[in-house]
This record gives C-alpha cells, sequence and structure tokens, in this order.
C-alpha cells in the first residue's frame, strides 16, 4: 500500500518534470532560442505554446518588444568650441537573437555596448555642427545621422537601433548666469527701443502738431491782415471820395483836430507875432495879408 | 491560495506553507482516519473549483480585453461578463480604453484642489528657444489608447505602459524640438497654438513610429514663461510696450488739445479782423459823412467859418499850453528853444495860407 503509493507519487513527479521539460510558451512579447548542450538549433518567433527536447534542450528567452536605453545626459563640445548637454534615449529593438545571444548575452551588457557606440557616434555629430544648429532646425537630421550610423554598427549584435533622439539639450550649469544675463540684455535693449520708439511717436506728433497749428495761426495772421487791408483799402477809398470833393478844407480841419489832440498841457508854443493870430496884437488895423 | 478559501478558521489567516501542513495536521487529529481521505478529495475539489473561478472576468463599457492562450494573443473580448481558462493556460488583460488619460510634463499634480497644488519640474519644463533663450514649458498631454495589443506588447516600458517613460521621453522630444524651431518672443505670445499643434503631430509620429498604440487627442500648453531669474526683465519688455502707448497716446492728447485750440485762435483772429474791417469802413463813412456836412455848410461861407473855426481851435489850445510870443524884431536874436515839449512844438500855419508841412499829410502829423 505505501510502496505503491510512493510508486505513484514518483510517476507523477517524473510525468511533470517531463511535461516541463517539454513544452514552454513564447509570450507575445518575447521571442527565444532553443539551445542544445551549448548549440543553437532553432528561433522560436511565433508566441504560443512549443515543444522541444526535455532536459537536453533549453530556451533562452529575449524581449521582442521595442527596448529603450536611455543614456546619462552628458556634456559635448559642438565644432564651435561651446558646451552642450544633450540627453538622448535609444529605441531599439533585438531582430536576431542569435547574435544577441552569441555576442551580448543580456541586455546590461548590450546597454554598455549602445553606450559606447552612441555615445562616440554623437560626440562626432555634435562636434561636426555648430551649437546653434543642434539646439534648433537641423536637430532632426543630426539624429537621424546618428541613428542611421549606429543602426549600421550595431547589426552584427542582432540589434536593430530604431531611433536615436535627443531628448534634451541644455547649457551647462556654469554658463546659466551668462545666458540669463544675455537675455536680460537683450530684454533691456528690447525694452529701450520701445520707449524710444514710443518717444519717437511722441516727438513726430508733436512737431507735426506744433508744425500745423503754427500753419494754422499764421494762415490766420495772413488772411486777418488782408481783410484789415481791405477794411484800410475800402476806408481810403470812402475818404478819398468824400475828400475829393475839398481836399482843402479837410486838411484844414485835420490840422485843426491835431493841434487839439497833439499839443498836450504843459507843452510850449513859441509864436511869432507876425502870426495872423496877433496881427492885432501889435498894429491893430485890419487887411494884414 | 485556493486552499485558504474554504477554511473558516483562524489559522488561514497566516496562510503560509508550514501553517497550512500544522492546519490540516490538526484537521486530521480532530476528525480521525475516518474523514482523512474524504477531506483530502473534498479540499482538492474546492481548490479546483476556485481554480476555474478565477477564469471568470467582467469587461465593463469603457473597457477592453486581450486573453493570450500560452503566451499568444488569441481574442479579444467586448464588454460583457467573460470566461478563459485559468492560469496558466490563459491570462487576461483588462484596460480602460476609451478613457481618457493625462501626462503632466514639467510639473505634477500634487492635489486636485481646488486651489490646485502643483509641483514644478523645471528639468522638464525649461528648454532652449530657437533663438537661444530658455523657456519654461509646462504641457499636459492627453491620449488614449487606439490599439490595445500594440499597447500590451508592442513597446517595453520600465513603468509597463507605454505611456510611462516611452510617451513622456518622446513628449519631450517633440515639444523641445518644437521650442527649439521657434523665438522666445513667438513662444511667449502669438506662437502658442503652433507649439501645441506641431508637438501633437510630432508626438503622434513617434508613438506610431514606436507602435505604443496610443492616440495623442491634445496637446494643452500650460504655464509658458520665462525663467525666473530673467522674468523681470521680460516684464518689463510688457511695461515699456505700455508705455510707448502712453507716450504715444499722451502725444495724442496733446495734439487733441492744441489744434482744437489753435483753430479757434485762428477764427478768433479772423473775426477779430473782419471787425477791424467793419470798423475801418464804418469810422470812414462817419467821418466822411461828418466832413461832407460840414463842407455844405462851409461852401455857404467859406471864410468866415475858416477863420472861425481856426480861432476856436486857437482858443482851446492856447488856453492849456504855455505860449511865447516873439515879435518880429526880436524874432533874430532870440535863441531857439526848441523843442520844448514832450510832443515838441509845431510851427502853426497862418489860417489863410498853405497849411504847416507836417499838416499836409494828416494822418502821419498824428502819429509823430
Amino acid at each position: 500500500m505505501k510502496n505503491r503509493r510512493i510508486g505513484l507519487i514518483a510517476l507523477v513527479v517524473l510525468a511533470v518534470a517531463l511535461v516541463g521539460g517539454t513544452l514552454f510558451t513564447i509570450d507575445e512579447t518575447e521571442q527565444g532560442i532553443v539551445i542544445q548542450f551549448g548549440k543553437y538549433v532553432r528561433t522560436v518567433n511565433e508566441p504560443g505554446l512549443h515543444m522541444k527536447l526535455p532536459f537536453i534542450q533549453e530556451v533562452t528567452t529575449y524581449d521582442k518588444r521595442l527596448l529603450r536605453y536611455d543614456a546619462a545626459p552628458a556634456e559635448f563640445l559642438t565644432r564651435d568650441k561651446k558646451a552642450l548637454v544633450v540627453d538622448i534615449y535609444a529605441r531599439y529593438r533585438i531582430v536576431d537573437p542569435l547574435k544577441f545571444y552569441q555576442t551580448l548575452r543580456d541586455l546590461a551588457r548590450a546597454h554598455a555596448r549602445l553606450d559606447a557606440i552612441i555615445s562616440s557616434s554623437l560626440r562626432e555629430a555634435v562636434a561636426s555642427h555648430d551649437q546653434s544648429d543642434i539646439i534648433t532646425e537641423k536637430r532632426e537630421p543630426i539624429m537621424a545621422e546618428v541613428a542611421r550610423e549606429t543602426r549600421t554598427r550595431s547589426e552584427e549584435f542582432g540589434v536593430r537601433i530604431v531611433d536615436v533622439r535627443i531628448k534634451r539639450t541644455d547649457f551647462p550649469r556654469e554658463i546659466a548666469e551668462s545666458i540669463y544675463a544675455r537675455m536680460r540684455a537683450e530684454r533691456g535693449r528690447i525694452s529701450k527701443r520701445y520707449r524710444s520708439e514710443g518717444a519717437e511717436e511722441q516727438l513726430k506728433i508733436k512737431a507735426q502738431t506744433d508744425k500745423e497749428r503754427t500753419i494754422i495761426l499764421a494762415e490766420a495772421r495772413r488772411r486777418s491782415e488782408e481783410i484789415r487791408g481791405k477794411g484800410d483799402s475800402e476806408a481810403i477809398r470812402i475818404y478819398a471820395a468824400a475828400l475829393r470833393q475839398d481836399s482843402e478844407f479837410y486838411a484844414f480841419l485835420k490840422s485843426l483836430d491835431l493841434y487839439k489832440t497833439a499839443l498836450k498841457e504843459g507843452s510850449k508854443v513859441v509864436l511869432s507875432a507876425d502870426s495872423s493870430l496877433f496881427q492885432y496884437l501889435e498894429t491893430p488895423r485890419p487887411g494884414q495879408p | 491560495m485556493a486552499f485558504n478559501e474554504p477554511g473558516q478558521s483562524p489559522w488561514d489567516k497566516r496562510g503560509n506553507a508550514p501553517n497550512m501542513e500544522d492546519f490540516l495536521n490538526q484537521l486530521q487529529q480532530r476528525f480521525g482516519g475516518h474523514f482523512r481521505r474524504f477531506n483530502v478529495w473534498l479540499l482538492a475539489a474546492a481548490a479546483l473549483v476556485a481554480w476555474g473561478l478565477t477564469g471568470i472576468y467582467i469587461v465593463n463599457p469603457d473597457e477592453q480585453a486581450v486573453v493570450r492562450t500560452f503566451g499568444r494573443m488569441t481574442r479579444t473580448s467586448p464588454p460583457g461578463i467573460h470566461y478563459h481558462v485559468p492560469w496558466p493556460v490563459e491570462r487576461v488583460n483588462v484596460v480602460k480604453v476609451a478613457q481618457i488619460r493625462s501626462m503632466e510634463l514639467g510639473f505634477r499634480t500634487i492635489m486636485e484642489g481646488p486651489p490646485a497644488r502643483v509641483r514644478e519640474f523645471p528639468l522638464e519644463s525649461l528648454m532652449i528657444t530657437g533663438d537661444e533663450n530658455l523657456v519654461n514649458i509646462q504641457v499636459v498631454v492627453q491620449y488614449r489608447i487606439s490599439d490595445l495589443p500594440a499597447y500590451l506588447f508592442r513597446v517595453w516600458d520600465p513603468t509597463g505602459n507605454p505611456e510611462g517613460r516611452t510617451l513622456r521621453d518622446a513628449a519631450e522630444t517633440a515639444l523641445r524640438g518644437v521650442a527649439g524651431s521657434m523665438t522666445i518672443d513667438d513662444i511667449l505670445t502669438i506662437g502658442r497654438a503652433r507649439v501645441q499643434d506641431e508637438t501633437k503631430v510630432h508626438l503622434q509620429q513617434l508613438m506610431d513610429s514606436y507602435g505604443t498604440g496610443l492616440f495623442i487627442t491634445e496637446v494643452k500648453l500650460q504655464a509658458v514663461e520665462p525663467p525666473e531669474p530673467v522674468q523681470a526683465a521680460f516684464k518689463d519688455v510688457v511695461s515699456a510696450k505700455e508705455d510707448r502707448e502712453r507716450i504715444i497716446n499722451e502725444a495724442r492728447s496733446y495734439r487733441e488739445d492744441l489744434l482744437p485750440k489753435a483753430r479757434g485762435g485762428a477764427e478768433q483772429m479772423l473775426r477779430a479782423a473782419e471787425g477791424y474791417r467793419e470798423s475801418r469802413v464804418r469810422e470812414a463813412q462817419g467821418d466822411s459823412a461828418r466832413f461832407l456836412a460840414m463842407l455844405q455848410e462851409y461852401r455857404q461861407a467859406k471864410t468866415v467859418t475858416r477863420r472861425r473855426l481856426f480861432l476856436e481851435t486857437m482858443a482851446e489850445v492856447l488856453s492849456k499850453v504855455d505860449t511865447v510870443v516873439i515879435s518880429r524884431s526880436v524874432a533874430g536874436k532870440a535863441l531857439p528853444l526848441l523843442p520844448l515839449g514832450e510832443t515838441g512844438t509845431t510851427p502853426l500855419p497862418t489860417p489863410q495860407g498853405e497849411p504847416g508841412r507836417q499838416a499836409q499829410t494828416p494822418r502821419a502829423g498824428g502819429s509823430q
């Protein structure tokens, strides 16, 4: 009874071990290679349930998904000798698990190798471009170039680099303050320009205004002088029309008016006794011419 | 785990293997040999049922499920209640696919609020613009899962889903790429929509090329501002702009103030001139009317009138001035005392003869 039971248990254990050693699953996210005593037998790409020889064959699985390599931010020197901190990441996948198995074995080693390839390629690319290009427009082509180069160099590991991207470019921390100083100076310049533009416009408007004002007043003065002139000429015409009747009498009357107004109180007048006023003063007889 | 479920005794709370053994031994001791076999089969059956029950799963209306059989994707499940052969044969992933998710870049919301509490991530938000300035941009990326199998199985990510690092990396790349192609002034002012649109397009391209199965619904800019150390300078630009407008407005108001006044002044001058003209004309008319009237009477008796007028005037004049009369006999020897008064002395004409030299032009005489 007891022996039979032990035998049964042993049989079950053996069966489980046999099944466990024969069947293996490959997940959607995986790919595997079957190895027999260290010798490559086949690659298993299809997800699902698979069989192998128990005990003598073993399976090594690798990730089939798009993998990520994130480099630590590093300082590079551009062609114009400016330092730039570049933080990149790469996306790659294992396309040939056999090659990968033969050359790298695991992801840690793969990342070490990718690090070397990508950073040397990136260093070269950065060194052959100016800082402003890397920051701005040419970032994409530069990275495409880096991706292309690293792709060919990583093919021998069974790895295909899909993408190398600059996540960040930063100025080195030491020069941040000088960047800020430059930004402040630039803003200061713009502020000044705005204020000066204001002053310019103000002066223009004021000058234009003053000019217009002067013209308006001068024009008014001109026209008012014209009007005054017309008044004067009209007056002259009127006077002339009247005086033409007897200019001598007018002169006489006007002279009399003049004496009245011109000779003020306290004026001294010297008169000759010969004056007709005084014709009776010394010789009171009529008929003085 | 399933062994735990039928037991109601306090021991099963400990739940690890040695305790389970104790528990079984105690059960055996308590119920004796008769029950031993029965109990084992009962437990085995209960375990089997429990294992079988773990295959039931519910897919909510906003969810979708993917079933893998021995690691291979075999089917997707629409909303409803479903069954899969339990682990290790089949596995199911139920994911909310309809949900719009969001990722914050440059900041993290700590408390929804309001008021919301936010922690800033300057390392993420500080970026270089095309004109080599620095700017802080915070964005929210909204996305949803458009391809569940791709989302689950195509992209490795340290957080497990592509929306972890993969989306963040790509969003940073896209945003910084766009910021790097624009000037800081554009980004801060008119270019916000462009930043959003281009980032979204670029990010979607990256998501597609990686096969993440994510669809970017929106990239929304939150704060866009210059970095703290230069904010004052940027604010000053804004106030300078306002100053410019203010100065120009002042000048305009100067213009508005001055020109109407000038026009009014001009009008005033013209009216004054017109007044002068009219007064001159009327004066002349009056004078000439008076003269003509006098002339008419004068013509009746010329000599007498003339003499009378002359003498009347002289009487008036000489009564208020100091008069010195010099006789012809001393005329040659007298010292000329002229001029004596402020207005000077005027040789007076004889009433019959020619008027004095100055009196020839009456108006000129008045002005001397």
